[in-house]
C-alpha cells in the first residue's frame, strides 16, 4: 500500500511537470495591454475633483469599460488574431487587477500595431449564454454592463457627479453607452474598433512586450464633441450616445511600451 | 525516494491498486451526472424553432430544474413574486385580470404579461422585442425593479448557498458551482419545452379527428382573409411590430421605438399570437380592453389614426379600420375558441411542483 501511494504520488508530479513544462512553453511568448486610467495630465481616481474643458466640476463614481476581438498586425501587413473565446475583457477601474490583459501564445516576431474592439461586437451580443463567460458573464463580471430589457452590453460606462459652486450642491450624471446594431432590424451602432500604431513592437521567447494605453477622460468631454453635462446628464442609448463613443474613441492612446 | 529493496510483486500491486482507484472514482465521477435526455415533438403545422437545443441539451432534469425556479418566489426581492405569479397556467401563462400586472411590492409593470408558451418558436421576445434570445428572457422580469427588482448574480449566489439547488443543478448539468450559463439555460429548458399545440383547431388542421362547427368554419374563412396577413402561420403571429391604433399618446410608452429610436417604430408592439386568446383576456399591450368583442370591434370602428399606423388597417376609401358586422365578429370569435389548448392548461408538467 505504501508503494501504491508512492506510485500515485509519482504519477501525479510527472502530470503536474508535464503541465507546467506546458504553461513555460506558452508563456514563451506573449505580450500585454495595460490601459492607464487619466485625466488630462493628473491621474484618474474616484470621488476626486476635476474641470472639464467648459469649465464644469465634476468627480466620478464609475468607470468601465470592455476591450475585445485584440489583434497585433505584423510589418508585412499579416496578422495574428487572438482566439475569440479568450478576447474579452472588462476594465473596471474599482479593480486595478482589471487593468492590465495579458496573453500568451503570440506568434514570435515584429508588430506594429494593436488592434481592439472598445465594446463587445455583435455576434456575441446575441450569442448563447454559455458563450458569454468570464467577462462577459451578465451574472457574474459583467453585473451593470448589459441592458436586460434591450438586450445588449453597454460597452462603456461613466458615472459620477457635477458640483455646483454656487450651492454647492452635488448633481448625479451617467453615461451608459452601447448598441451593437441590433438583431432584427436595424438600430444603434456604437461598436468602435480602434487601432494604435506602435511603431516597431518584438514579441519573442526573450522580449514579453507591454503597451501602455493611456486612457483620457478629460476627452470624453470634448474630443471631438462638445459634451457639456448640464446638457446631457443621462445618456443611455438614443441618437447621443454616437457622439459619445465618437469621443470614447479618441480618448485612448499610446503612452509606450515596455519590455 | 524509490523503494529499491521491495520485490517486484509489491511494485506491482502498487499500480493495479492505483489503476483501480482510478477506474472507480472516474466510474463515479460519470455515475453523479446522467441527467435522461428529453425528446421535444415538433408539432407538423408549426414553423422550425428558433431556439437551438444543441447548445442546451435538454433533458429531464434540466426541464424539471427550470420548471423550479420558475415557480420560486424566493427569486424576486421580496421572497413572494415567482415568473408564475404573472404566468400562470390556469390563464394560459398570463396574470389573469390584470391589464399591468403586479410585481415586488405590489407594484404595477407598465405593460400586459404576455404568454410564455411557444417560446421556441419566436423571433423576439417581449411587446417591443428588446430581447432577441430566449436565453435571456428571465432575466429582464428578474431585474426589472417593477417585476422581482432582483439582480441575476444576487439570485446565483443565493442559488449557491442552497444545498438543494447545487445538488439539481449537479444532476442536470454536472456543475459544483451554479453560474448564470445553467440558471438560464434551465429557464429556457422548461420555456423552450412549453408547446401549445393541442387546440381543437390543431387537431383539425392536423387531420387527428377533430371536426369544427360551420360557425367555426366560417369565422375561420374571415380570419383568412381579414387578419391573417399579420396573425400568420399557425403561430397566429407573423413576429413584426405594428401599430394598431390602441392610442394617439405614446409618451409613457413608445412601444418598438424604446429599443430601435427610429421614430417610425413610435406605437409600435408586437402582433401577439392569439393561441388560448380566450384565457388571455385584458387584450393588447396596456390591457385596455377586456373582452374579445371589445377587440373586435375596436378593429371595426375604433382604430385611431396617427402617423406610424399600419397600412394594412387602411382601407381604399381613406378611412382606417377592418369592416367587420357584428355576426362576422361573432364568427371570428367561434373561430378563436378553437385555439384554446385545454392540454396545456392543464398538464401537471408544467405547473408548480408538488401542487
Amino acid at each position: 500500500m505504501k508503494n501504491a501511494l508512492i506510485i500515485i504520488a509519482l504519477l501525479f508530479s510527472v502530470s503536474v511537470y508535464a503541465n507546467e513544462k506546458d504553461s513555460t512553453i506558452i508563456n514563451k511568448t506573449g505580450f500585454s495591454l495595460d490601459f492607464k486610467n487619466v485625466f488630462g495630465t493628473a491621474p484618474f481616481e474616484f470621488k476626486k475633483e476635476y474641470t472639464t474643458a467648459f469649465g464644469e466640476k465634476l468627480n466620478f463614481v464609475t468607470l468601465n469599460y470592455f476591450i475585445s476581438n485584440i489583434k497585433l498586425t505584423k510589418k508585412d501587413g499579416s496578422e495574428y488574431i487572438v482566439p475569440q473565446d479568450s478576447s474579452y475583457f472588462l476594465i473596471k477601474h474599482l479593480d486595478s487587477t482589471s487593468h492590465g490583459i495579458h496573453l500568451n501564445g503570440i506568434p514570435a516576431g515584429k508588430y506594429k500595431s494593436v488592434t481592439f474592439t472598445i465594446g463587445v461586437d455583435s455576434v456575441r451580443n446575441t450569442m448563447d449564454v454559455s458563450k458569454r463567460t468570464g467577462a462577459l458573464d451578465v451574472g457574474a463580471r459583467a453585473r451593470g454592463m448589459y441592458w436586460v430589457w434591450n438586450s445588449g452590453y453597454i460597452f462603456f460606462k461613466l458615472e459620477g457627479k457635477t458640483i455646483n459652486e454656487v450651492d454647492s450642491l452635488s448633481k448625479n450624471f451617467q453615461y451608459h453607452i452601447g448598441g451593437y446594431g441590433g438583431y432584427e432590424t436595424k438600430t444603434i451602432n456604437n461598436i468602435k474598433v480602434k487601432t494604435i500604431e506602435l511603431g516597431k513592437i518584438r514579441v519573442s521567447s526573450k522580449k514579453h512586450p507591454t503597451i501602455h494605453i493611456q486612457v483620457d477622460i478629460a476627452k470624453f468631454f470634448d474630443n471631438v464633441n462638445p459634451l457639456k453635462v448640464a446638457e446631457h446628464r443621462s445618456v443611455m442609448g438614443g441618437p447621443f450616445s454616437g457622439k459619445i463613443s465618437e469621443n470614447y474613441f479618441n480618448i485612448f492612446n499610446l503612452e509606450n511600451v515596455t519590455y | 525516494m524509490l523503494p529499491t529493496k521491495q520485490p517486484y510483486s509489491w511494485n506491482l500491486i502498487g499500480i493495479v491498486t492505483c489503476l483501480v482507484i482510478l477506474i472507480l472514482s472516474s466510474a463515479f465521477a460519470v455515475k453523479t451526472f446522467t441527467p435522461e435526455p428529453m425528446v421535444l415533438e415538433i408539432p407538423s403545422n408549426f414553423p422550425k424553432p428558433t431556439y437551438d437545443f444543441a447548445n442546451n441539451p435538454l433533458t429531464k432534469e434540466g426541464f424539471e430544474l427550470g420548471r423550479k425556479l420558475f415557480y420560486d418566489g424566493s427569486l424576486s426581492k421580496t421572497g413572494d413574486i415567482s415568473c408564475g405569479s404573472c404566468h400562470q397556467q390556469y390563464a394560459a401563462f398570463i396574470q389573469a385580470d390584470h391589464d399591468k400586472s403586479h410585481g415586488v411590492d405590489d407594484q404595477l409593470g407598465r405593460r400586459n404579461a404576455l404568454p410564455i408558451f411557444n417560446a421556441l418558436f419566436k423571433k423576439s421576445f417581449f411587446w417591443d422585442g428588446g430581447v432577441p434570445k430566449l436565453d435571456f428572457v428571465p432575466v429582464n422580469p428578474l431585474e426589472n425593479v417593477v417585476e422581482m427588482d432582483m439582480k441575476l448574480d444576487s439570485a446565483i449566489l443565493k442559488l449557491n448557498a442552497s444545498e438543494k439547488y447545487r445538488s439539481l443543478f449537479k444532476n442536470a448539468f454536472g456543475v459544483d458551482k451554479i453560474t448564470s450559463v445553467e440558471v438560464l439555460h434551465a429557464f429556457a429548458q422548461f420555456m423552450g419545452a412549453m408547446i401549445s399545440a393541442n387546440s381543437k383547431y390543431d387537431k383539425f388542421v392536423r387531420k387527428e379527428g377533430e371536426t369544427l362547427t360551420a360557425n367555426e368554419l366560417e369565422g375561420l374563412k374571415l380570419f383568412q382573409t381579414k387578419c391573417s396577413s399579420c396573425h400568420a402561420t399557425d403561430l397566429f403571429t407573423d413576429g413584426s411590430y405594428r401599430n394598431n391604433g390602441i392610442s394617439l399618446d405614446f409618451n409613457s410608452d413608445k412601444g418598438r421605438a424604446e429599443v430601435t429610436d427610429n421614430p417610425a417604430d413610435i406605437g409600435k408592439f408586437k402582433v401577439p399570437s392569439l393561441r388560448n386568446v380566450a384565457f388571455t383576456g385584458p387584450y393588447m399591450h396596456d390591457g385596455s380592453f377586456e373582452t374579445l368583442e371589445q377587440v373586435l370591434e375596436h378593429y371595426n370602428s375604433g382604430i385611431k389614426q396617427s402617423v406610424t399606423l399600419d397600412l394594412q388597417l387602411m382601407n381604399k376609401d381613406g378611412k382606417p379600420g377592418i369592416p367587420l358586422t357584428k355576426e362576422e365578429q361573432a364568427k371570428i370569435i367561434s373561430f378563436l375558441h378553437t385555439l384554446s389548448d385545454f392540454e396545456l392548461l392543464h398538464d401537471n408538467g408544467f405547473s408548480e411542483p408538488n401542487h
